[in-house]
């Protein structure tokens, strides 16, 4: 066993240990976007062929329906419809929306899935199971990677006061305002997604959004957390809600 | 390591090359597949909720 052998043994294994490391490092920044990627297409797909095939089971509320409480609380910018009657259950691991921010970019769509599974996830946005559902008092709780696999939230921290975050089931448009600067938090901090969470600023029930995503932007000490507010409803019949018009 | 392998590739050089691409190929796909997907989550940038503690308690 000469000192050649040991050298040039030691040699291969760090040739060999630094090829894996940059195979890992191209398959972590690129191919689980590649891989996303098609799976959020996939995922968008599958809600498109089920909007275009059933005219979406349930869903629009009762035209007769609560929608006529006249004025609604104010502040809390309540739209007309207190949830639509019975629907069915989002189901763990399929999507059920189609998310759009504007201020992530004109074609920025992405589908939100039931459930914060780290499969779910590869897919698309997570639905916080057990929030609220969307457009319904109290709080849509939807989880997104920052990096990697597509980096759907990268530019979470340039969302803004005002900025909308619109949402379609496939019969309805709800557009949701962001209502504070990104918020840093903990990760144990659950409150951020109660119904009426403490540190947004909201002192009462309402129909509220907010976005979770890792902070800083490669790391998991911290999170960040988006809080919004419904906006407005409108049915999908009626076209593009003015929020994605530009 | 390397010169082991070579070493033991049956046929003349032009086929030994062959058959190490298509190993080394081999390699790649089963790492892409197998291997990184299943190292991959023990990296930070899958935690992007809230609630990882409760989660682990479900």
């Amino acid at each position: 066993m000469s000192v050649r052998w040991i050298v040039r043994t030691f040699s291969e294994l760090c040739l060999t240990v630094g090829s894996l490391i940059v195979l890992f490092v191209v398959y972590v920044l690129f191919w689980t976007g590649v891989r996303a990627d098609s799976a959020m297409d996939g995922e968008l797909g599958k809600l498109a062929e089920r909007w275009a095939t059933g005219p979406v089971a349930a869903a629009s509320p009762a035209p007769g329906g609560p929608s006529q409480d006249g004025t609604t609380s104010p502040g809390a910018g309540d739209p007309q419809d207190d949830g639509p009657p019975p629907q069915p259950a989002y189901r763990d691991g399929e999507p059920f929306a189609v998310m759009y921010i504007p201020r992530f970019g004109g074609d920025w769509a992405k589908p939100v899935l039931e459930g914060t599974a780290t499969g779910t996830l590869q897919k698309g946005l997570g639905h916080y199971d057990g929030t609220a559902r969307l457009g319904a008092t109290g709080n849509f709780a939807v989880a997104g990677h920052r990096r990697t696999y597509g980096d759907p939230f990268k530019d979470f921290p340039r969302l803004r006061p005002g900025d909308a975050v619109v949402i379609s089931d496939g019969t309805t448009w709800f557009t949701y305002r962001i209502d504070k600067r990104p918020y840093r938090t903990s990760p144990g901090d659950i409150g951020v997604i109660d119904p009426v969470p403490r540190a947004s600023g909201y002192d009462g029930p309402g129909r509220y959004l907010t976005l979770t995503t890792c902070e800083p932007e490669w790391g998991h000490s911290h999170r960040l957390i988006a809080w919004a507010h419904l906006d407005a409803t409108e049915p999908v019949a009626g076209g593009r809600p003015s929020a994605l018009r530009s | 390591m390397y010169g082991w392998i070579w070493r033991h590739l049956p046929g003349n050089a032009w086929v030994k090359a062959l058959i190490s691409l298509v190993l080394a190929l081999a390699i790649v796909f089963l790492l892409f597949q197998y291997v990184f997907p299943w190292a991959e989550p023990l990296l930070p940038f899958n935690d992007v909720t809230v609630d990882q503690g409760m989660r682990a308690v479900r």
